[in-house]
């Protein structure tokens, strides 16, 4: 149970919703064995299917029906329909299960069963190798995709949205180009900085997409670097952005790139002297021109400058200070 | 829960104590078979197999594990067997899982009746739920994530099976499903989630179950083990409860996915433990037992163990030592020579 208040309760109100709740616990008990008897012995009929409708309404997590369900469906209805007549059933699912979702957005098997109707959904309208035969599916995906968008301008940072968003994306017959895709994350990211899922799925986005060619990646990098910039200046406590700006500097660029960034960051932190992220950031940099490029840096300068920060971490933030601690002994010494 | 003449009210977290409560624990999960007047407890049958293995791994980490009837469980467990499938569901008629089926066999090896099992059949079951990719699904229905890799690898483990898995095929997956922050994805592509809380309320955890996973199959040597628990440090807020990701609330299960994360990659001391502490023991009910996800919540069996779970990686006294990778006690783990190199903190005394 997540996020549910503990509530005392009266001997007499507990005894009053206990008689309350037994016809409740009588009839779905009865319901429960009368289908779990028909699936044992194999029943595949419209009745048996209606009576999975019914007691999914009341329990979608009864995860045992939702298998029974794809049985009848498999076994029972797609083998007496034509292609249109199995579209047909598979899109009344795909709207029984937007209307269970509406109760219980987060429950995984609703989602599962969905995923597994959006890919039984038959060649068609024209037949297999024609234009126009995956006409259906093409409808069907675009509305997920619309179905998801719509989740994410709601709660853009709905973590099980953006997976299924990913699965959309994947699974459409025409593929989306992933420059709209980087589009899509732009606009999300401009709308809340504080996203990390967003950010996630951008660098997801960009890195096939410099490793496809379809970007200048020095020209695209740079503007990553300059959108993060804002990103910075805009909210400098927002982890999202920190990380993102680590995978970015991590995935190239020299010790000019280092440098560029660090006297970046070291000038927020001089309008921002608590910036705990600012400080974490300077110390990884500095350790990696450290690590990298010890003959062409000023190493002693570079360490003092990374216990210093350290230390001020540790005050600033006692709650990971022994992580700081650590950090600063793997420095090594600074000798003067 | 209820005691008689205190009318309904909110409780407030100042009640909360800052032992643990141990005899109101043991209670609680004790009456938990018997609230069959619950609509709650029929609505939860599909999760019911799993709700006896956190009961019965809370009770054993609370040094009490003959507090639930051994037959009994056993034969309930037995009951739960899918001649269909070859595989346990998670009560007798439901269909077999792969996450039931884990914790079937968690709840035999702790009860010492592993030969109760058919092990060639259940094997069979996991071994076929592979998909070509190296992940796998909990059914033949089932959508494929790294939560259901995890279940096979371990319950594979635990069944000295594990030589029959494509071991480097599961590794690479894995690979596939690491992020920039250090962590990992619940499939490939995914961002990092230190647990996945709609999904099943289960094994959740996202992070966890890859590390476990690689810990189980030793080859932590793919993780960024720096920038992970940097990562995960930082799931701590100031209240001194965890979060499963950046701006989200804390929640006492990720009390145990992130510190059993972190003692795998003997992390631990980068949190303030002194602060996890209190917080997890704050979500107690002091009243009736058990632990919610945060305090003054009703509580449930899942956050009960969780919250024993995380206070035994602390070095909470009196707790029995748990194993982290599998999530049982630390004993039975090692008896079976199935350790691996975590670092929970050492036991404090009373």
């Amino acid at each position: 149970m997540h996020g549910i208040r503990r509530v005392r309760q009266t001997q007499e109100e507990r005894q009053a919703s206990k008689r309350k709740e037994l016809a409740k616990i009588e009839e779905f008990n009865a319901l429960t064995q009368r289908i779990l008897a028909r699936k044992k012995g194999n029943d595949w009929s419209d009745e048996a299917f209606q009576l999975t409708t019914k007691l999914l309404q009341i329990n979608p997590e009864f995860y045992t029906l939702w298998n029974y369900r794809r049985n009848i469906l498999l076994k029972g209805k797609f083998p007496n329909s034509s292609p249109e007549q199995v579209h047909e059933l598979l899109e009344d699912e795909l709207s029984m299960t937007m209307t269970a979702l509406k109760v219980r957005p987060k429950v995984y098997w609703i989602w599962n069963h969905r995923m597994w109707c959006l890919e039984h959904i038959p060649k068609g309208p024209a037949s297999d190798g024609e234009p126009g035969a995956d006409g259906w599916k093409q409808v069907v995906w675009n509305k997920e995709l619309f179905v998801v968008e719509k989740m994410l301008d709601a709660d853009s940072r709905n973590f099980q949205a953006w997976n299924y968003r990913r699965f959309v994306l994947a699974s459409m017959p025409t593929p989306r180009s992933e420059s709209s895709e980087l589009a899509y994350t732009s606009k999300k990211i401009e709308a809340n900085f504080s996203n990390f899922s967003a950010w996630h799925q951008r660098s997801k986005t960009l890195t096939s997409l410099w490793a496809q060619g379809k970007l200048d990646e020095s020209k695209s990098r740079e503007a990553e670097f300059e959108l993060l910039r804002n990103a910075m200046y805009t909210d400098p406590n927002d982890q999202s952005v920190w990380m993102y700006h680590r995978w970015l500097v991590g995935t190239g660029g020299g010790k000019d790139v280092l440098e560029r960034e660090i006297s970046a960051i070291q000038e927020l932190l001089d309008e921002q002297p608590d910036s705990k992220w600012c400080m974490e950031s300077i110390v990884h940099y500095k350790r990696l021109l450290l690590n990298n490029y010890a003959k062409d840096v000023d190493t002693q300068h570079l360490t003092r400058d990374c216990k210093d920060l350290l230390e001020r971490l540790e005050t600033l933030d006692p709650m990971r200070r022994l992580r700081y601690r650590e950090l600063a002994g793997e420095i090594g010494p600074s000798t003067s | 829960m209820a005691s008689s003449g205190i009318s309904t009210s909110s409780v407030s977290a100042t009640e909360n104590s800052d032992k643990l409560l141990a005899d109101l624990h043991v209670s609680y999960i004790q009456k938990l078979g018997q609230s069959k007047d619950d609509l709650a407890y029929h609505l939860t049958s599909h999760l019911r197999l799993n709700a006896i293995y956190w009961g019965f791994t809370a009770l054993s980490m609370l040094n009490k594990p003959d507090a639930l009837d051994r037959e009994e469980m056993i034969e309930f467990v037995m009951s739960c067997w899918d001649e269909e499938t070859g595989a346990f569901g998670a009560h007798p008629q439901h269909d077999g899982h792969l996450l039931s089926t884990l914790s079937a066999i968690q709840i035999l090896i702790m009860q010492d009746a592993l030969d109760r099992l058919d092990v060639d059949r259940i094997v069979k079951f996991i071994l076929s739920l592979q998909q070509p990719s190296g992940v796998f699904a909990g059914d033949a229905f089932g959508e494929t994530d790294t939560r259901f890799l995890y279940c096979a690898v371990n319950a594979l483990s635990l069944l000295g099976k594990l030589d029959l898995l494509d071991r480097e095929k599961v590794v690479e997956y894995l690979q596939r499903c690491r992020n920039y922050d250090g962590g990992f994805g619940s499939v490939a592509g995914a961002e990092s989630h230190a647990a996945q809380g709609f999904l099943i309320m289960t094994f959740s955890s996202i992070v966890f179950t890859c590390v476990a996973a690689l810990a189980i199959l030793d080859r932590l040597d793919v993780v960024d083990v720096d920038t992970l628990a940097w990562w995960l440090a930082e799931r701590q807020l100031p209240n001194g409860g965890l979060n499963g990701r950046p701006e989200k609330l804390e929640d006492v299960c990720y009390s145990f996915w992130v510190l059993s994360a972190m003692s795998i990659l003997n992390k631990v001391q980068w949190l303030d433990v002194e602060k996890l502490s209190t917080f997890i023991l704050s979500a107690q009910d002091p009243e009736g037992g058990g632990i919610a996800d945060r305090p003054g919540d009703m509580v449930d069996v899942f956050h009960t163990h969780f919250g024993i779970a995380g206070l035994s990686i602390l070095g909470y006294p009196g707790l029995v030592d748990l194993d982290p990778v599998y999530c049982m006690p630390a004993s039975i783990i090692e008896k079976m020579g199935l350790k691996k190199g975590y670092k929970n903190l050492e036991r404090k005394a009373f």
